[in-house]
């Protein structure tokens, strides 16, 4: 609930700032070549990622994540890698740009600042080395203020607590005018309430500020909170790249936690019920709970529903609990972990849904490929 | 006390002023050598890392007289420091001022590489991607970040390395001999008024040695402490 309040309040903000100066979202091309091997494990990549927004790098503990995003940020070097952002080469042959000339930001796992500062110059640390040609889109008063960073400006690091502090630290980074941000598991470390109380700025960052974000994540909690595009890398590889909504479809995520990211537009609310539209068709919800819910309302929503939350029948039911039911299409039928189970693909107004059976379940309505079914989605989480 | 120092002689004067310089230039050339040394020691993977590791840390188990002898033989005029020296038209460096700075370089060289060593590695390699993702390059992580945080290790270095210059004895015997102004350190006096059978003024310099070499451990650990208690808060 205090999740909810947080973004709500601090989106005003945003949406403030982000009218003064959004730069236009872009897509910046990350050329990556780089094999390495250490042991038993190798590392072999040799890939296009085109960032916007956030993109998250997610796979196992020991895939290779943190050692592909060091690469990048030049923290170390391997020899024969090839690292090349947008129109800058930073790595292609005997070429090396060192770290502290590339335009990136980074945000590590633990707390990285610098004990002997205090918040303050921690977060000018970056500002104030800036290269004179560097055009500067973000001032400090604004990500300041961006952050609530205001109360903390003179105390030290030891003081805060561990959500202000990586909230420091994105401060930071933000305010050395990066190209691309690197958030190497920004969350590991904290516990649910700090998650929590730094999760809606990242959001809204990659979103209002046009930067484009790498996070490198083993959570797929986090990843489906923040994500818009999903590297799914494993045992040293990028496995997949895509959208994250079709990403979630991969059998190696659904393994995980089979669900589905929907997008909806907000089309008002009335007797604390939110209604969403997808398309032609129209979902309703309770609405958040929070002070100025009359103040505030974005356009659009994120939707994550769990596979197991959406359940099947061919014709609508007008006698049951359950208020919001989709028409949808089947588009295919994947194995799930539990060999009794299926994993239905479905088609809603474009979107991709999934919903998890048991086999007799499917055999029982005699689902079939192409068929139109009505879905009955029980839970929704809301971002 | 007072009493005591009117009946310093010039000798004793003189042996006070050269025992300062050389800890001092000693503590100043350490830093400098010690700092970048140190530097490599903590982050090194390379299988020479023990090795070095090993040889910076032989003063602490070597007898003084091994290592002065060696050096005797290195630097002085057959040596092959000292004979090159020779041949080049200057003079060895055995017997020499220059020739004991060079021993007291070596023989407090842990002294210096363990505290800053020490200090490096509690501080990691951490706050230095940071600033360098900050943008801040090589010369400017030592200024901004590496000093700032290992003040303490600095400190302690710059003392113990100080401290232990001032009670060495056996490599300066070796190397430089006692020559007043050149190479008589009080150390070294102290022990030829021992041997003059002048326990008065030997007296004198020992307690003098004894109250300063306490005073500065007392600075240190004070220091340590103090430096414990930041880290803690």
């Amino acid at each position: 609930m205090s999740l909810f309040q947080i973004t709500v309040r601090k989106g005003k903000h945003w949406q403030a700032v982000a009218e003064q100066n959004c730069p236009h979202q872009i897509t910046t091309d990350l050329s990556l070549r780089l094999t390495m091997q250490r042991g038993d494990f190798c590392l072999q990549i040799d890939n296009c990622l085109p960032l916007r927004g956030v993109t998250a790098l997610f796979g196992r503990s020991g895939c290779g994540k943190t050692t592909l995003l060091r690469a990048i940020a030049g923290l170390d070097r391997h020899t024969g890698a090839e690292v090349q952002c947008g129109a800058t080469i930073w790595q292609q042959g005997g070429r090396f740009v060192p770290v502290h000339q590339r335009r990136i930001g980074m945000v590590f796992q633990e707390s990285s600042l610098l004990p002997h500062l205090t918040v303050e110059q921690n977060l000018l640390y970056g500002f104030n080395r800036l290269t004179k040609d560097t055009a500067i889109t973000l001032q400090p008063d604004q990500v300041i203020q961006l952050l609530e960073l205001t109360p903390l400006l003179q105390q030290a690091p030891e003081q805060l607590s561990g959500g202000q502090r990586q909230r420091v630290a994105l401060g930071r980074a933000l305010l050395s005018q990066p190209q691309l941000l690197l958030l190497d598991e920004p969350l590991a470390s904290l516990d649910q309430q700090s998650r929590s109380e730094i999760l809606p700025f990242l959001q809204r960052i990659g979103s209002q500020t046009g930067i484009a974000m790498l996070l490198v994540s083993h959570q797929l909690d986090d990843v489906v909170k923040l994500a818009d595009n999903l590297v799914l890398m494993q045992d040293g590889r990028i496995h997949s790249q895509g959208p994250l909504p079709q990403q979630l479809l991969q059998p190696e995520l659904a393994a995980i936690g089979a669900m589905s990211l929907l997008h909806a537009k907000n089309y008002g609310s009335t007797d604390h019920l939110l209604k969403l539209k997808l398309g032609q068709q129209q979902l309703q919800l309770p609405a958040p709970l929070h002070g100025d819910s009359a103040n505030y309302s974005p356009t659009s929503y994120r939707l994550r529903i769990q596979a197991r939350d959406v359940a099947l029948s061919l014709k609508p039911l007008n006698d049951s609990s359950v208020s919001n039911q989709l028409q949808v299409s089947i588009s295919g039928f994947n194995n799930a972990p539990h060999p009794a189970e299926t994993l239905v693909q479905l088609t809603l107004e474009g979107q991709a849904l999934q919903a998890l059976l048991t086999k007799q379940s499917v055999e029982r309505l005699g689902l079939q490929l192409g068929q139109q079914v009505y879905a009955q989605i029980k839970a929704v989480a809301l971002d | 006390m007072p009493e005591l120092f009117h009946t310093l002689s010039p000798q004793d004067w003189q042996a006070i002023q050269l025992t300062l310089e050389l800890c001092l230039y000693t503590t100043v050339i350490l830093l400098l050598l010690g700092t970048p040394l140190a530097w490599w020691l903590s982050l090194s993977h390379s299988k020479l890392r023990t090795a070095i590791q090993a040889i910076v840390a032989l003063p602490l188990v070597l007898p003084p007289t091994v290592l002065g002898f060696y050096l005797l033989l290195l630097l002085g005029p057959h040596g092959a420091v000292g004979g090159t020296f020779e041949r080049l038209g200057l003079s060895h460096l055995a017997f020499s001022f220059t020739g004991i700075l060079i021993g007291s370089v070596i023989y407090s060289l842990p002294f210096t590489v363990q505290p800053l060593m020490d200090s490096f590695r509690r501080m990691g390699p951490r706050p230095l991607d940071v600033a360098a993702t900050l943008g801040a390059g090589k010369l400017d992580q030592l200024f901004s970040v590496v000093l700032p945080l290992c003040r303490g290790g600095f400190i302690i270095a710059a003392t113990l390395t100080f401290a232990h210059t001032l009670g060495e004895f056996g490599v300066i015997l070796m190397l430089g001999g006692s020559i007043p102004g050149e190479t008589q350190v009080l150390s070294v006096l102290i022990y030829d008024h021992t041997e003059a059978m002048n326990y008065a003024q030997a007296q004198q310099l020992s307690l003098g040695l004894l109250v300063s070499a306490f005073v500065v451990l007392f600075i240190v650990y004070g220091l340590n402490r103090l430096s414990q208690r930041e880290a803690v808060l």
